[in-house]
């Protein structure tokens, strides 16, 4: 295989799709189509070589971005359903015109029949949609009815699901109002794709997303019921454990808005809140990302942990704005496919545009009696839709032996839909070579005054197999950007505010929501803890990797306890008499490295630090996260036999690289908002902590010899280089303990963090009313005053002459503050207030 | 009859409760056989908001929210209502006629019936039902005199007893231990009509405790009570109280109906706090004397 331009390998040569079925890119005589003549003639003089070297580096955006956005709820979950795909899907700009003026009429018709069934239900009067359809429904909840949306739009974002019949026309297969998901990936497809072959997506011209979500953004703008100009536009997402995290998190970011889960919010005054560190901020517009019974544990589902109390109350009085109004997703269910011919007749007068793939609804017994007669050729749904449930209990009934499906069919006709089994399109999927795999899409569309807009490009799902693509939007092998073409040149659009327009300065922090000051406060302690743990590993693995055998340093044990301290080793290692029955630490040690069934051990460590971090992604820079990313690609066992010691030696030597260009980073180009004051106090707490656990567990009781002692403790603590600077090679325990405690200029010294933690601490908001000072700057206070107050040589010539009853009180006099002030802290800031429950319910007797 | 009712429900909690918002459904229908001359609702602490609507099924709604940190919660509803007798029915009517009407019927008050034919939050069929239930419906029966044996059968075989059940009993559960109160008589008997797509609805109301000879009436002893209501086509509905093998009548005072008793709840709430909570309540029926 050869780069030179004459002698590439064609990236095409070899595709054979099916002669049967429909190809995206071939036709029936094997030849390119017209909309991917362009495109496959740029893949082929660009060859294979290429193709491969730039899909491996763009392979590593999308590895960040899965553990960015992905939830981390366990490390091992798959962040992303599918495999993104190299290959984009094409679509000619004449073909995606005719799809979108079918999607724009479909969304107004759901629109309409929302409004209907919400409404004056004419539809059911009429005889158009039967009344079961609409009161057996379970999304058919009584306190949506009435509730009118201030802009009189129940329907914002629409999705359909389109197939490609055999003859190349484009069909619906189903469709998504509740809060249609894919949207986020659909993006990221793009933004991946764009940067891989942005030259061949500039010579194919290929129409933007960008205006689609200028205009999502307008629409959010132009529903703020009260601050018009800067509303407060929140997305309300079901949390990082729920398989849409990712999404909620991207497009947040992309589109700047509030990340927020429903404990963030309250209602005050029939007004939805922020909760945030400077107190309760007004919401004006809520991007529902969850399920609409969720989100109102009062009017709704009594159960859901993730709702606000009495929001339904405010939608109804129009104080706040919810996308897409609550309830929206009745009509999304399979049942109303079947029915939405005579509704678009009867809401707009108009023939569907846009074929739908035959559906019944087996309620009515004469669609029933046809789906059990072709029930082969019949995908089975449950009728009436319940988002996030449904998915495996479709995949089970279509699995199923015909008998089976038929009785249970008999049994409940009304509670299932029927539609007939499709032929799906292929597209080439670029593996070692090009394969065709079966096509699904998924097209999304905007409401936009009294019109909707649709997306220039979708969401396109692929498999190998037919049936994974029928169901959920979570199946599916792999997935595609897709590419829809312009007649002309393409003009470039951005996302970020026109030049000339007014940008309020800004520096307030309180914004900072309570929830996000605690994953802050955590993370910087996490960061410390992480730290502390790679310099005792690296202290502990150095001496064992060296030439005298480790079991006849002095220092050894008494970094073993420490290790042991910290969770990273069994707590066995410590006593003598048992290390000799445990296998040899030498060997043991990289092994529980990696042992994350013990969350103490440094890769649980560092899982939990990407948790965290991947916690406040939003508000984490690009280079932040390059290095985090860094430290999970780099701190894993070897892929070959088992990681010797010095091997993980090294390993740790580059973690703490990583940790120190994080402190720099966060130091030089974090602004010191609330955020960066929440992460410090973590941080000073966590290290206070460290230095205490150090010292004790070096210093109480005294080893002789105790030079290589106070040695390893100036190592771990990172200040040997300071104390050679001043005593040369002379280890004293009054200068070591000077330099560990109460040494304010020596940033590892447990002064230096009380200095910092008062100072922290005196700078969070407060209320000016409340007289005196808060508990936790008490706390803080009485911290450094204590240690400013310490007489260290002469504690130290005590503790040297055995009496060590003064440093130890010191030492649990600390012990016993800083959690104090931990939870000081976490109190006031962090605990806005507690969990909603339910009052007892009255029984009728 | 006219009666004035006052209902007190009092919540104490043993922790602060910091915010608190409540839907309740206290306050009489006006109906044309109930006349609600007079309501209010009282809540102390006093709520930073308060509120009335009619909800789907037209009863009257009442929210509020309280945001300063309490220690216990009272809301006391008090209405004067007068109840006449009810027109009277279609007797003739078999089971049948009312199933297959209701079926087609797309008038307003037929597609207001219809929705009471399906399963609900708390009502869902299960196959011992509707055995139980076919029992009383055989082909052709007279509609009137079918409703009425169930009623029976079910105050017979069905013992009256508080510690048997909860609010969150599940109904088949009731029906296995033939035990419950009156929510779940209630919730059994709209089961079986439903069973049979005859459209039943839950009614929430009081019910005046008529003092046996020579004894005064204890004030206080009353709770809030549960019937149903089942469909005659148009527009006629007949309750029928399970709990006491009645046909309701002046002595049953209706305050609200929907599916089953989430809709219809007296007072839900969700609140922040609280501890551990305790809960009284008091439910007075006073028939009033008529002036001559």
């Amino acid at each position: 295989m050869s780069t030179s331009p004459v002698n590439v390998q064609n990236v095409f040569s070899g595709y054979a799709p099916s002669e049967a079925g429909f190809d995206e890119f071939l036709d029936g005589a094997q030849q390119p189509r017209a909309a991917c003549r362009q495109f496959v003639d740029l893949l082929n003089q660009m060859g294979v070589a290429e193709l491969n070297r730039r899909w491996d580096q763009v392979q590593r955006l999308v590895h960040e971005n899965g553990i960015a956005y992905g939830g981390y709820s366990t490390p091992k979950d798959k962040p992303r359903p599918w495999e993104l795909d190299a290959i984009p899907l094409i679509i000619s700009a004449s073909e995606w015109q005719a799809v979108a003026e079918g999607l724009q009429q479909r969304a107004q018709v759901l629109e309409l029949t929302l409004r209907d069934l919400f409404g004056e239900q004419k539809l059911l009067a009429r005889g158009i949609l039967p009344p079961e359809l609409v009161f057996a429904h379970p999304a058919f909840r009584r306190p949506y009815h009435g509730l009118i949306p201030p802009d009189h739009c129940y329907l914002h974002f629409y999705a359909a699901d389109l197939v490609r019949s055999p003859e190349g026309c484009w069909h619906v297969t189903g469709d998504r109002t509740e809060a249609p998901s894919g949207l986020g990936y659909a993006l990221e497809n793009r933004i991946v794709i764009s940067r891989m072959l942005p030259d061949v997506f500039h010579n194919c011209q290929v129409q933007r997303l960008a205006p689609f979500f200028i205009a999502a953004r307008e629409m959010f703008r132009s529903l703020a019921p009260q601050h018009r100009e800067n509303p407060r536009v929140v997305l309300l997402s079901h949390g990082p454990n729920s398989p849409n995290y990712f999404e909620d998190a991207y497009l947040a970011r992309y589109l700047g808005y509030t990340l927020v889960e429903g404990g963030d919010l309250a209602v005050r005054n029939e007004q939805v809140m922020l909760k945030t560190l400077g107190g309760l901020l007004p919401v004006d517009v809520i991007w529902r990302r969850q399920n609409s019974h969720a989100c109102d544990p009062l009017e709704l589902d009594a159960n859901s942990r993730i709702g606000v109390a009495g929001l339904m109350q405010v939608a109804r009085s129009g104080r706040v704005a919810i996308v897409n109004s609550l309830g929206s997703g009745l009509v999304e269910s399979a049942a109303f496919s079947a029915f939405l011919p005579q509704l678009c007749r009867e809401l707009t007068g108009e023939d569907l545009l846009l074929p739908t793939v035959q559906s019944w609804w087996c309620g009515d017994p004469q669609s029933c009696q046809h789906v059990l007669a072709n029930l082969d050729n019949m995908i089975l749904q449950p009728a009436f839709r319940r988002r996030g449930q449904d998915g495996r209990l479709a995949a089970e009934l279509n699995e199923m032996p015909r008998d089976q499906r038929a009785a249970i069919l008999k049994a409940n006709p009304s509670r299932y839909s029927a539609r007939q089994r499709v032929a799906r399109s292929t597209a080439p999927v670029w593996e070692t070579n090009l394969q065709p795999a079966h096509v699904a899409l998924r097209a999304y569309a905007v409401s936009s005054g009294r019109s909707y807009m649709v997306m220039h490009g979708a969401l396109a799902r692929t498999s190998k197999a037919l049936a994974p693509l029928e169901l959920s939007i979570q199946r599916g092998e792999g997935s595609k950007d897709a590419w829809v073409l312009a007649d002309g040149p393409v003009e470039p659009v951005s996302l970020l505010t026109e030049p000339g327009a007014a940008v309020e300065l800004r520096r307030i922090g309180t914004e900072l929501p309570s929830r996000t000051a605690d994953n802050f406060f955590w993370l910087g302690r996490q960061l410390e803890r992480a730290e502390a743990a790679a310099r005792m590993l690296r202290s502990t693995a150095g001496r064992m990797t060296g030439e005298t055998p480790s079991i006849d340093l002095t220092e050894v044990p008494v970094l073993l306890r420490c290790l042991a301290d910290q969770g990273q080793i069994e707590p066995g290692y410590v006593v003598a008499e048992m290390r000799g029955q445990l296998p040899a630490i030498e060997n043991e040690l990289a092994r529980a490295v990696f042992d994350t069934s013990h969350s103490g051990c440094m890769r649980s460590l560092i899982d939990e630090l990407l948790r965290l971090a991947s916690l406040v992604r939003d508000r984490v820079s690009e280079d932040t996260w390059r290095v985090f990313h860094r430290i999970d690609e780099a701190f894993q066992p070897t892929r070959y036999g088992t990681t010797s010691l010095s091997e993980v030696l090294a390993m740790t030597d580059e973690l703490m690289v990583e940790l120190a260009a994080i402190s720099g980073i966060v130091r030089e180009s974090m602004t010191r908002t609330l955020a960066y004051r929440f992460l410090e106090l973590g941080r000073r707490l966590e290290r206070s902590q460290q230095i205490i656990n150090l010292t004790g567990s070096c210093f109480i009781p005294l080893t002789t010899p105790l030079s290589p002692v106070i040695e390893a403790a100036l190592e771990v603590s990172d200040s040997l280089m300071t104390y050679r600077s001043r005593y040369m090679a002379n280890l004293q325990l009054a200068a070591v303990l000077d330099l560990l405690l109460t040494d304010e200029t020596n940033p590892r010294s447990l002064a230096y963090q009380f200095v910092q933690l008062a100072d922290l601490v005196e700078q969070l908001p407060r209320q000016q009313s409340q007289p005196g000072y808060s508990s936790e700057q008490r706390i803080a206070r009485s911290l450094l005053h204590s240690i400013q107050m310490v007489d260290i040589s002469a504690v130290a010539e005590a503790h040297s002459l055995d009496d060590s009853k003064q440093l130890r009180r010191l030492m649990e006099n600390w012990e016993g503050l800083l959690p104090r002030l931990a939870e000081a802290i976490s109190h006031r800031y962090f605990v806005h207030a507690g969990p909603a429950h339910q009052l007892a319910e009255i029984v009728p007797q | 009859m006219k009666y004035d009712i006052t209902h007190k429900t009092k919540y104490a909690y043993s922790e602060a409760v910091s915010v608190c918002h409540n839907v309740v459904h206290l306050l009489p229908r006006t109906l044309p056989f109930q006349q609600c001359e007079q309501s209010h609702l009282l809540v102390h602490p006093e709520p930073a908001r308060i509120g009335q609507r009619l909800d789907y099924f037209g009863n009257r709604v009442s929210w509020f929210a309280i945001e300063q940190a309490h220690q216990g919660l009272t809301v006391t509803a008090s209405s004067r209502v007068t109840v006449s007798q009810r027109s009277p029915l279609n007797t003739d009517l078999t089971w049948e006629q009312v199933r297959d009407t209701v079926a087609t019927d797309k008038s307003p008050q037929g597609l207001d019936a219809v929705q009471f034919r399906f399963p609900s939050a708390s009502i869902k069929p299960f196959a011992a039902l509707r055995e139980y239930a076919a029992e009383s419906f055989p082909p052709g029966r007279p509609m009137f005199e079918a409703v009425t044996e169930l009623t029976a059968r079910i105050h017979d075989e069905f013992s009256y007893d508080p510690r048997a059940t909860t609010v969150h009993t599940p109904l088949e559960e009731a029906f296995a231990k033939r035990r419950g109160v009156c929510q779940d008589f209630a919730h059994l008997q709209i089961a079986c009509l439903r069973s049979l797509q005859l459209p039943a609805r839950y009614v929430s109301g009081y019910l005046r405790t008529v003092p046996p000879p020579g004894k005064t009436r204890l004030a206080g002893a009353d709770a809030s009570h549960a019937w149903i209501s089942v469909y005659f086509l148009n527009g006629q509905w007949l309750d029928l109280d399970p709990t006491n093998n009645m046909v309701a009548s002046t002595d049953h005072i209706t305050v609200a109906w929907g599916l089953d008793y989430t809709d219809v709840c007296p007072i839900q709430g969700v609140i922040v706090g609280g501890g551990k909570h305790t809960m009284t309540v008091a439910v007075d029926v006073i028939p009033v004397e008529e002036s001559a």
